[in-house]
C-alpha cells in the first residue's frame, strides 16, 4: 500500500513538473529600420559587397529611449506573466560564453573545446517570439506625434503572429518619452490579445516548424530507394503524417535527393508529457529511419523552427 | 397644540419622502434599461496604466440617475462589447470574446452589476458634467466620461474563470 501511495505521488510529480508545454520565451528588439535610421549599424564587407546590420549593443548603450519603450514593454509583459528576455543581458552572456570558452582547456592534455565554425554562426541571442519595434516621430509645426509599430515575429516560422501599430494624437507639449510611453500602453492590450489567438492555435493545431530531408552524396540509399515495395519518400512522409497534430504538413519539395516539408504542426507535448521542440520532434524520424530500414541520419536545426536530416551518415 | 406640530411635521416629511420613492422609482425604471445594455461607447484618451478613459452615452427617461447606469454601462461596454478606434485612440477588443460567457455566467454578472456591486471598484466617474440630450418626450441621451480599470477587471475576470490568462496552459 506504501509502495501503490509512493508511486502516485512521483507520478503527480512527474506530471507536475513535465506535463506543460514549454513557455515561449520573448524578447523585444529594434527593428533593422529604426537601428538604420538612427545609425546603429554596423558596415561587413561580404565579397565585395558593403552589408548593413543593426548594431543593437550600441543602440541599448546609447538610446536611452528605447531602453525605455524596453522597460515598459517588459513591465507590461511579466504584469501578464511573461516577464522578457533581455536583449542586452541575452547579448552580454553570448559574449562571456565565448570568452569564457575560448581559453577553457581540458586538465590534462590541455585540449581546447571543440566547435564547428557552424556552431560558432550559429551562437546568437535567440527567443521564441521576437517583438520588434519601430517608431518615428512626426513633427508638423510645433506638434509631434509618435507612429508606434510592434511585431511579433515567430522564430520558428519567421511569421508575424501579433502585431499593433498606429499614430498618437499630435501634441504641443508632450515630449517623447511621454508620448512613446502613452504609445506602448495604447498599443499593448491589442498586441496580446492576437498573441492570445497565437498561443490558442498553437494548442490547437501544434507547432508550425519546416523539416527538410536531403542525403550525402555517397549515401546508397536516395529518396526514390525502395523499401518493403515502397519509396523511401513516401515512407517518410507516411511518418510525418502520423506524427504531427491532425496530420497537417505540405511537401513543398520532393526529389530523389530532397524532400521539404513545411507548415508541419509539431505536438507542444509528446506521448510522455514532457514539451517537445524541433529537435526532439525530428529526432524521432531519425531514430524510425535506423530503426525500421538501418538508415543511419544526421540531424541538425537551423533556428528554431528548422530540423535538417541528411540521410546516409552522420 | 401637539396635534397641529405633529400635522406640521408630517406635512414637512411628505415631499421629502415623495422624492426619495421617486428616485427609487427611476432608479429602478434605470436599473431595468440598463439591463438591456443599450449605449453607446467610444473611447476619449489613451489613460493612465492600467486604465481606459470612455465616454459613454446611456438612454434613460431619468438623467439624474443616468450617470451612475453609465458606469455599469462603461463596464459592460470594456467587458463584451469592446471600444472601437477613435483616430489617434485604438480601440480594444473585448475583454470576454466568447459571445456565450454572459449567458454561461450570468449568476455572477447579474450580482457584479447589481446596485452597489463590483463593478463599482473597477470605475469612476470624471467630473460632474454630463451631456444631456433630449431624444423624444420622455428620453434623454446622457452622455458621461467614465474611467474604466482595464488591467484590474481583466485581473478579476482571469481569477473567475471566464477569460483565459495570456498563454494559460504553458
Amino acid at each position: 500500500m506504501k509502495r501503490l501511495i509512493l508511486g502516485a505521488v512521483i507520478s503527480l510529480a512527474a506530471i507536475t513538473c513535465f506535463g506543460q508545454a514549454k513557455k515561449p520565451t520573448l524578447m523585444v528588439v529594434p527593428s533593422d529600420a529604426w537601428c538604420t535610421k538612427h545609425g546603429y549599424v554596423k558596415t561587413f564587407d561580404n565579397q565585395g559587397v558593403a552589408e548593413r546590420y543593426p548594431d543593437y549593443q550600441r543602440a541599448l548603450q546609447e538610446d536611452t529611449d528605447l531602453l525605455l519603450v524596453i522597460s515598459k514593454l517588459g513591465e507590461m509583459m511579466a504584469d501578464r506573466g511573461f516577464p522578457l528576455k533581455d536583449l542586452e543581458s541575452a547579448m552580454r552572456s553570448v559574449r562571456n560564453d565565448a570568452a569564457e570558452d575560448a581559453v577553457t582547456l581540458s586538465k590534462e592534455e590541455g585540449d581546447v573545446l571543440a566547435e564547428t565554425p557552424l556552431e560558432a554562426l550559429k551562437r546568437t541571442a535567440k527567443a521564441d517570439i521576437i517583438l520588434q519595434l519601430t517608431w518615428t516621430v512626426n513633427k508638423t509645426g510645433p506638434k509631434q506625434s509618435v507612429t508606434f509599430n510592434l511585431r511579433g515575429l515567430d522564430s520558428y516560422t519567421d511569421k508575424q503572429v501579433a502585431a499593433a501599430s498606429g499614430t498618437g494624437a499630435p501634441s504641443f507639449s508632450a515630449e517623447l518619452p511621454v508620448l512613446l510611453e502613452e504609445s506602448v500602453l495604447a498599443h499593448i492590450d491589442n498586441f496580446n490579445n492576437q498573441l492570445q489567438s497565437h498561443f490558442d492555435d498553437l494548442f490547437e493545431n501544434g507547432r508550425e516548424v519546416k523539416l527538410t530531408c536531403r542525403r550525402w552524396s555517397g549515401s546508397d540509399v536516395d529518396f526514390e530507394s525502395e523499401f518493403d515495395g515502397e519509396e523511401l519518400g513516401f515512407l517518410i512522409e507516411d511518418w510525418v503524417a502520423e506524427n504531427t497534430v491532425h496530420g497537417r504538413f505540405s511537401t513543398a519539395d520532393a526529389t530523389e535527393n530532397r524532400m521539404v516539408f513545411e507548415q508541419v504542426r509539431i505536438p507542444l507535448e509528446g506521448a510522455n508529457g514532457r514539451a517537445v521542440d524541433t529537435r526532439q520532434w525530428a529526432n524521432g524520424l531519425r531514430r524510425h529511419l535506423r530503426e525500421a530500414y538501418n538508415i543511419d541520419a544526421k540531424l541538425d536545426t537551423k533556428g528554431l523552427g528548422e530540423a535538417i536530416i541528411t540521410i546516409g551518415g552522420k | 397644540m401637539n396635534m397641529k406640530k405633529l400635522l406640521l411635521m408630517v406635512m414637512l416629511a411628505l415631499p421629502v419622502a415623495a422624492t426619495a420613492q421617486q428616485h427609487k422609482q427611476k432608479t429602478k425604471k434605470a436599473n431595468v434599461e440598463t439591463s438591456e445594455w443599450k449605449y453607446e461607447i467610444a473611447p476619449v484618451s489613451v489613460g493612465t496604466q492600467g486604465n481606459v478613459v470612455v465616454a459613454v452615452w446611456s438612454d434613460s427617461a431619468a438623467p439624474v440617475v443616468a450617470a451612475e447606469q453609465a458606469k455599469k454601462n462603461a463596464v459592460h461596454g470594456v467587458i463584451f462589447k469592446g471600444i472601437p478606434s477613435n483616430g489617434s485612440v485604438p480601440g480594444k477588443r473585448p475583454l470576454v470574446q466568447d459571445s456565450a460567457a454572459e449567458q454561461e455566467h450570468a449568476g455572477y454578472f447579474d450580482s457584479f452589476f447589481a446596485d452597489g456591486g463590483a463593478y463599482m471598484r473597477f470605475v469612476t466617474l470624471t467630473g460632474n458634467e454630463r451631456d444631456v440630450t433630449k431624444i423624444d418626450k420622455r428620453r434623454y441621451r446622457v452622455g458621461a466620461v467614465v474611467v474604466v480599470n482595464y488591467d484590474n477587471l481583466r485581473r478579476e475576470l482571469e481569477n473567475q474563470g471566464i477569460v483565459k490568462k495570456l498563454g494559460s496552459g504553458f
